[in-house]
C-alpha cells in the first residue's frame, strides 16, 4: 500500500478516479487548485485506488495523504 | 630473501590487516544485518577500481602484552584518503560504525580534521560518508579525563573554508546525529537513504529526555521528515543510489574554485525539439510536464535534480552540448508559487553555480512568492528576497527562456534583469506586475457599477486585456528580447553556453562572499 500525498496546501478542485480503479504511474488521481492553477496529484506508481481521503472543495495541507494505492 | 628492514615491512602488513578488520566479525555481521555496508565496502563501491590511497591506516588503540609487545591495534573509526571517481582525484573520509557506532571515544580526531585539510590543500572535491555521531561519545569520557572543556567543533575552520574552495558532498549512510549531522549540513550536496539513514541534531533518547517527545529514529529524522525539511538535498532508495548520486553530482563541477567546470562530449537530447511546440497547454490553468522540456533542451541523461525540497521550484544541473550549467525551472505539478523552501532551494543552486562557475539557465515560470498565513509565518518574503539577492550577486552568465508566467517580486527576481542576459520568450509567455485574473473587478469597479450590463462590459474588458497581454505586444516595445519558436530553444542556448564558457576564466577563484550551507 502506498500513500499519495499533496505537495502543497490547496483546495480540491476535482476527483479524477474512484475507489477500485486501476491506475497507471503518472495518472492524475485528484486535481488541486491553487493560485488559479490546476495542480494534479498523480500516482507515483501503478496500482488500484484503495481509498480517497479528500472531497471536492476541501482544503488539504502540504504533505497530507490524499489517496492510498494498493498493488 | 631477507632485507635489512624485512621485520618492519612485515609489521606494516600485520598492522594493515588489523585496520582492514574494522570492529571485528560480529560488528560487521550486525552492520550487514541492518542493511548497511561497512566503511571499506562503501569506499570500494564508490571509487574507481583500485584507486583508494589510504592515509593513517596505522592509527588506532593498541593492546600490549606485559613485555610491551603489541598484541593488536583497534583502528580509529574513521577511514580516509585519496581516490578517483571517473578518473578524477577526490578526497574521501568515512565513518566506521562498527567501532563504537562511529563515536568520538574510539576516534583519533586529527584524522577527521586531516581529511578536511587534505581536500583544501590539494584543491580536491571532498566526499564525506557519515554514519553515527562522529563526536560526543559517552559522558564516561568526562570521568576518565577528570575535566571538561569548552568545545570547538574539530576542524571547522577547514570545514567552513572548504565550502568556498572545493565541492563537498555529504552522504548520511546510517543514523547521523550531533557533530555528524553538522558535517552533513556543511556541504554543497547532502544525501539520505530511505529507511536506512536518519539525520537529527540529537537522537530519540536525548530528545525524549529534553522535550518529552517520544519518537523513533525514523519519525525524528527519516526520509519523510527530510523530504521537505530543506536539510537534505536528495533522498535515495539505497546505498548504491547514494554512491551514484555522489559520482553524478561531482561530474558537473570543477575540482576546485580555481578551475572551470569539466566540459565533456556533446550528447543529443533524449526528446525531439518538436515536443516543445506542444508542451505548454493553451489553457493557462493547466500544467505542463517539466520533464519533457528538460529532456528536449539538455543533453540526454544529464538532468540532475539538485535541492529536492523546493516543491514547485525545480533546481538542477544539466549539460548543454557537454557544458555543465545550473537550471532553475518550475514544476507545475508540485505547486503554483515559490514556497519559502523553494526560495531556499533557489538560493542554494545559485550559490553553488556562483561558487563553481556554472552558467545558469532559467526556464522561467514564476508567479511569485507563496502567499497566505503559512507563507507569512515562515518568512516567505525574506526567504524569497534572499533568493533574489543571490541572483543579483551572482556573476556567472545567465540566460532565460520565459516558458510561461513572470509575476510578482519572485518572478521579477528569479534572475537579475538589471544586467545583460540573453533572454527569449515562448509564445506561451504571460507576464506583468499583476495577473489579469481577479484584478478586473477592483480596477474597473466604478465603470462596472455604472454599467446597465456589467456582465457584457466585463467580457469586453477581458477581451481588451487579453489582446494587450499578448507577448507580441511586449516584443513590439522591445520589452522582451525575442519571442521564439520553442523548438529553437536548444539551438540558441547551445550557442549561448559557448559564449558563456569563454567568460568563465575571468571568474575563477573563491567567491567574493564565503559560501554558506
Amino acid at each position: 500500500m502506498a500513500d499519495v500525498r499533496s505537495e502543497l496546501t490547496a483546495s480540491v478542485f476535482k476527483i479524477e478516479v474512484a475507489v477500485g480503479d486501476r491506475v497507471e504511474e503518472g495518472q492524475p488521481l485528484v486535481v488541486l487548485e491553487s493560485m488559479k492553477m490546476e495542480i494534479p496529484v498523480v500516482a507515483d506508481r501503478a496500482g488500484t485506488v484503495e481509498e480517497i481521503l479528500v472531497s471536492e472543495g476541501e482544503v488539504v495541507e502540504e504533505g497530507a495523504v490524499v489517496a492510498r494505492l494498493a498493488d | 630473501m631477507s632485507h635489512v628492514w624485512s621485520d618492519e615491512i612485515d609489521e606494516i602488513a600485520r598492522r594493515l590487516k588489523w585496520a582492514e578488520a574494522l570492529g571485528g566479525e560480529d560488528k560487521i555481521r550486525r552492520q550487514h544485518e541492518n542493511g548497511r555496508s561497512t566503511v571499506r565496502e562503501r569506499i570500494t563501491n564508490l571509487l574507481d577500481e583500485g584507486s583508494f590511497e589510504e592515509i593513517g591506516a596505522l592509527a588506532g588503540f593498541a593492546t600490549r602484552a606485559e613485555d610491551g609487545t603489541t598484541i593488536s591495534v583497534m583502528p580509529a573509526n574513521f577511514v580516509f584518503g585519496l581516490g578517483e571517481i571517473d578518473g578524477r582525484r577526490v578526497a574521501l573520509g568515512a565513518d566506521d560504525f562498527t567501532i563504537r557506532g562511529g563515536a568520538a571515544d574510539a576516534s583519533i580526531m586529527q584524522k577527521q580534521v586531516d581529511s578536511e585539510r587534505l581536500a583544501g590543500a590539494l584543491r580536491l572535491p571532498l566526499v564525506r560518508l557519515i554514519e553515527g555521531t562522529g563526536g560526543g561519545g559517552s559522558v564516561k569520557m568526562i570521568e576518565d579525563a577528570g575535566y571538561t572543556y569548552v568545545p570547538a567543533n574539530p576542524g571547522w575552520d577547514h570545514l567552513v573554508e572548504n565550502l568556498s574552495l572545493v565541492p563537498v558532498v555529504a552522504a548520511c549512510m546510517g543514523p547521523v546525529a550531533g557533530l555528524g549531522s553538522g558535517r552533513a549540513a556543511m556541504s554543497h550536496f547532502s544525501i539520505l537513504i530511505e529507511g536506512i539513514s536518519q539525520m537529527f541534531v540529537a537522537g530519540p533518547p536525548v530528545v525524549k529526555h529534553a522535550t518529552g517527545e517520544d519518537l523513533t529514529k525514523e519519525e525524528l529524522g527519516g526520509a519523510e521528515v527530510h523530504r521537505r525539511s530543506g536539510a537534505i538535498d536528495r533522498i535515495v532508495p539505497d546505498e548504491k543510489a547514494a554512491l551514484q548520486a555522489i559520482r553524478d553530482f561531482l561530474s558537473y563541477l570543477p575540482s576546485s574554485v580555481y578551475e572551470t567546470p569539466p566540459v565533456t562530449e556533446a550528447v543529443e537530447p533524449a526528446t525531439s525539439s518538436d515536443a516543445l511546440a506542444d508542451v505548454v497547454p493553451r489553457n493557462r490553468r493547466q500544467p505542463y510536464r517539466l520533464r519533457t522540456i528538460l529532456d528536449a533542451i539538455f543533453d540526454a541523461g544529464s538532468n540532475f535534480e539538485y535541492a529536492g525540497y523546493g516543491a514547485s521550484v525545480y533546481t538542477g544541473l544539466a549539460r548543454l552540448d557537454g557544458h555543465p550549467v545550473g537550471v532553475v525551472a518550475t514544476d507545475p505539478y508540485k505547486g503554483a508559487t515559490m514556497t519559502p523552501n523553494g526560495a531556499d532551494a533557489l538560493t542554494r543552486l545559485i550559490d553553488l553555480c556562483e561558487t563553481f562557475h556554472l552558467p545558469i539557465v532559467s526556464l522561467t515560470d514564476q508567479s511569485g512568492m507563496m502567499i497566505g498565513l503559512q507563507a507569512e509565518k515562515t518568512a516567505s518574503i525574506r526567504r524569497g528576497a534572499r533568493a533574489v539577492v543571490a541572483a543579483y550577486q551572482a556573476r556567472v552568465p545567465m540566460a532565460e527562456i520565459i516558458v510561461r508566467r513572470v509575476f510578482g517580486v519572485g518572478g521579477a527576481g528569479q534572475i537579475n534583469r538589471h544586467r545583460y542576459n540573453r533572454q527569449w520568450a515562448w509564445p506561451s509567455g504571460d507576464w506583468g506586475s499583476l495577473p489579469v485574473e481577479g484584478g478586473v473587478e477592483a480596477a474597473y469597479r466604478a465603470e462596472l457599477e455604472a454599467s446597465d450590463d456589467p456582465e457584457a462590459l466585463m467580457q469586453d474588458i477581458h477581451r481588451r486585456l487579453e489582446a494587450a497581454r499578448s507577448p507580441f505586444r511586449t516584443a513590439e516595445k522591445y520589452g522582451v528580447q525575442d519571442v521564439i519558436d520553442p523548438r529553437r530553444s536548444r539551438e540558441l542556448l547551445t550557442r549561448w553556453v559557448r559564449d558563456a564558457y569563454r567568460l568563465l576564466p575571468e571568474l575563477v577563484g573563491p567567491p567574493s562572499f564565503g559560501t554558506r550551507p
